[in-house]
């Protein structure tokens, strides 16, 4: 199993006890700030709000680096690509490679805003259960239901495939084992053959798959689980005092990191 | 195919009971093996520094509590996972060996769900999947898929043309267990393969297994059914936490029932009767009939 | 919390039900009758394909009925929609795969969720959520993820989660099939610590002796009615046992291979007591 996106990390620090609305809009609204902004000097501003934030939430490094190594990849992708391809008087040239220092800039720029994004969107994963995530979208989504979206079921759907992912992984490995037993072969042949020997693995998957929709189904409305039926949560959202400064202490951050 | 020499090569000392496939068994020995997932947060349990012998044509129950790592060591001796360290013997041969692949490929490993094995659109071609794997001619596919379906009480003329997911569960759990017979395994894993049977169907299970021991086949059956495990193994293995407890034929003297008890296990039914009757466990009757017999 | 017209009235007063699935050609289950009153522990027994889960899902207002004389659960009417969805709050059901009964991504979310669907206010909530976490030792792990828990710790979790909600009568579904020793132990004292309070119980299980301490026993035998009565009149006769794919307990099939042997005990023995007694009395 591969940690996926920065998994919820259980903590008590403060960023752990905000409204989760509050830190969606805050994490969106940096987020668009950093495509905005294009210099050196306001990436820096975001990228010092990322690690303070990042600091505070207490989250071990080695928590963060396991979900962020497996990214390393699209961040070299994201450099070479630049340095290939960005325009610019080439200093060097071979086939069709030209360095220039521009190009250089340009991808050192657009590499550390693509790092500073994920640690920014990660700080938001790490210290919020995605069950709360999706309660908080739900929340954000309701003006929503005037236009007949199923906000909250919509929400439940998305917090009950989290919660099967872990699962359906293990499933899936538990098949491929199953048939390796008997001689299939997943790692070699060519890409038709590799295509192919995937068919028997996502049968069973997809069965599966399908008996426990209908088991979870029934074992919901054993629970008294009624679609539109009004609902109670165990932790309601809750916005206080700090929420509030969450907003205002991003909204200073962007604005700073716009003017500098 | 290589695989296809050696497993023909099993086959002419074999069909003095034709109904049973498989033919001498083959040993097994584990040295010191340890084997642990990358992602320490997977609820995947590790083994370590394993180490046991089981003969050819022995029978070894694998037993502990869920998580003790069973079936983890199940699939590394099937050579699912290659061990982090010590070494897997089959036949005495170790994994540097020539033909070490052609050996492993006649360990037969059954899942405990039926569902994540069965596949294809009917139960022949499921239970064939294996046989052509190993590159058998058709000829010889399908006698062995007959023979298979036939020695896990689901007759061919009956069963063949059945869609694998329109079988009953106990149905299924046999169908699974014929695709790894088809490949004519001399050493046979076995999965927790008795959970949610009912009893009829553990009785058929039961005397499939005994038929196959009785072939010559070498099994190893990780159960939590202490009593099935005493019915059907002449050795025991417990695993907690995935380090080696004990291994060895069944002790219950002060020692060994000390034993089963941290590891959550009871004694076999037949082996308290026995010490209640005043009689030594050590020689309790393995079922009813055995213990009918020497009451009598 | 919605009640019963009548206290005294059985929790189950079924008679001539029947139930078929969409496209299927003969009944799951048919022209069957059970009768559960208060405070009783019936243990439902029957082989793969018996019938018996379809039965756990009629009982718990969860399929309509294809016909029935009468179906009623705790006083509601089973036929009709609104019965089946007042019956789903009195009758607690527990499955057989705790796997996919959980629905939440942390153990107390999990079992909060019934009551949020019937929106307690938080309040309420937390105090009960607590107090079943408490029961059922799931303090440690209430923040745990379903997939980071064992099979037993699982399915106390989904128990936890069906009890929440207050209910008058209990169907389990083999809840101990999936589990290690370890594990159905844990769940078997919850279920037995929930019927000593006063609940009653119906318990479907493949595990003879887990059937052997029940009130009364009924066997399901090709979706009908096939035995009721108590555990020792169900397995005297053996043969039918065997027929009906369930099996004696070990001491009881002991005492069927002396029988054979020309040395019948007095009495069938279900119990190694039982049976060392029987053996003590023998000539």
């Amino acid at each position: 199993m591969k940690a996926t996106i920065a998994q919820y990390y259980a903590g008590d620090s403060l960023l752990h006890r905000l409204d989760p609305r509050a830190k969606f809009v805050a994490v969106s609204a940096l987020a668009v700030a950093l495509f905005v902004r294009d210099s050196f000097a306001g990436l820096a501003v975001y990228a010092a709000a990322a690690v303070l934030a990042y600091a505070l939430s207490g989250v071990p490094v080695a928590w963060f680096w396991r979900a962020f190594r497996p990214l390393l990849w699209l961040v070299a992708l994201t450099f070479v690509a630049q340095v290939v391809f960005a325009p610019g008087d080439p200093f060097f040239s071979f086939w069709f490679i030209h360095l220039s220092w521009r190009g250089l800039e340009l991808a050192a720029f657009l590499s550390l805003r693509l790092v500073v994004l994920v640690l920014v969107g990660s700080v938001l994963t790490l210290t919020t259960p995605s069950m709360a995530l999706t309660d908080g979208l739900a929340w954000l989504g309701r003006p929503l239901r005037r236009l007949r979206v199923p906000t909250d079921e919509l929400a439940l759907m998305v917090t009950i495939a989290l919660r099967f992912i872990p699962t359906l992984l293990v499933e899936l490995d538990t098949i491929m084992r199953a048939q390796r037993a008997r001689g299939a072969d997943f790692r070699h042949g060519g890409l038709g053959e590799r295509t192919r020997s995937l068919v028997p693995v996502l049968v069973p998957l997809f069965v599966l798959s399908f008996r426990r929709a209908d088991e979870l189904a029934l074992a919901m409305e054993a629970r008294c689980y009624r679609p539109g039926a009004v609902r109670t949560r165990l932790h309601p959202l809750r916005a206080g005092w700090s929420d509030f400064a969450l907003l205002v202490v991003t909204a200073a951050v962007i604005a700073a990191g716009l003017l500098v | 195919m290589s695989g296809s020499k050696a497993v023909a090569g099993a086959t002419p000392d074999e069909p003095r009971e034709p109904a049973v496939p498989g033919s001498s068994g083959m040993s097994l020995a584990c040295a010191d093996v340890s084997f642990s997932y990358e992602e320490a947060r997977a609820p995947i349990p590790a083994v370590r520094d394993v180490s046991f012998e089981l003969p050819a044509g022995g029978s070894l129950a694998l037993m502990g509590a869920s998580g003790s790592g069973k079936s983890t060591l199940l699939q590394v001796v099937r050579g699912l996972d290659a061990p982090d360290t010590g070494a897997v013997l089959l036949d005495g041969a170790a994994p540097v060996d020539a033909g070490y692949a052609a050996l492993q490929r006649e360990v037969g490993l059954v899942f405990q769900a039926p569902e994540l094995q069965l596949f294809a659109a009917t139960a022949r071609e499921d239970v064939a999947f294996g046989p052509r794997r190993l590159g058998w001619p058709e000829e010889q596919v399908t006698a062995a898929v007959d023979t298979a379906l036939d020695v896990v009480g689901l007759p061919p003329a009956h069963f063949a043309e059945r869609h694998p997911y329109s079988l009953s569960g106990g149905e299924q759990r046999r169908l699974a267990l014929a695709g790894v017979l088809a490949m004519r395994p001399r050493l046979l894993l076995l999965d927790e393969p008795f959970v949610s049977l009912d009893p009829g169907t553990r009785r058929q299970l039961v005397g499939i297994l005994e038929r196959l021991k009785a072939a010559g086949v070498t099994l190893l059956l990780a159960t939590h059914d202490v009593d099935l495990a005493w019915a059907l193994c002449d050795e025991l293995l417990v695993l907690g936490e995935g380090r080696l407890v004990a291994a060895g034929p069944w002790d219950f003297s002060t020692a060994g029932g000390r034993l089963l008890a941290e590891n959550r296990l009871r004694e076999p039914f037949f082996v308290e009767l026995w010490r209640r009757l005043g009689r030594d466990p050590q020689r309790a009757p393995r079922s009813a009939s055995a213990a009918a017999e020497a009451l009598s | 919390m919605s009640s019963s017209p009548d206290e005294t009235a059985p929790l189950f007063d079924i008679s001539g039900l029947h139930y078929r699935y969409a496209g299927a050609q003969a009944d799951a289950l048919a022209d069957l009758d059970l009768t559960v009153h208060e405070g009783e522990f019936v243990a439902v027994l029957g082989a793969n394909g018996s019938g018996k889960s379809t039965l756990a899902r009629l009982l718990g207002g969860l399929e309509k009925p294809t016909a029935a004389r009468h179906a009623l659960a705790c006083g509601h009417d089973l036929l009709v929609e609104d019965g089946r969805l007042s019956a789903r709050r009195d009758v607690g059901v527990l499955f057989q795969n705790p796997e996919n009964q959980l629905v939440a991504q942390c153990v107390e979310d999990d079992v909060a969720f019934g009551l949020e669907n019937l929106a307690w206010p938080a309040a309420d909530m937390r105090r009960r959520v607590d107090a079943m976490l408490a029961r059922f030792g799931l303090e440690e792990l209430r923040r745990r993820e379903p997939h980071m828990l064992s099979g037993g710790q699982k399915q106390r979790t989904a128990l936890a989660g069906v009890i929440a909600v207050p209910r008058r009568v209990l169907v389990l579904d083999e809840p101990t099939a999936m589990l290690d020793p370890a594990g159905r132990d844990e769940v078997l004292m919850a279920v037995r610590e929930m019927h000593a309070d006063g609940l009653a119980v119906v318990y479907i299980t493949q595990e003879m002796d887990e059937a052997v301490g029940a009130d009364r026993v009924v066997v399901l035998g090709g979706g009908t009615e096939a035995y009721a009565g108590t555990a020792a009149g169900l397995f005297a006769d053996a043969v039918r046992v065997r027929r009906l794919g369930l099996g004696l307990p070990a001491a009881g099939e002991l005492a069927l291979a002396l029988a054979e042997r020309g040395h019948a005990l007095r009495g069938l023995p279900l119990t190694i007591d039982e049976l060392l007694a029987a053996l003590g009395d023998a000539p």
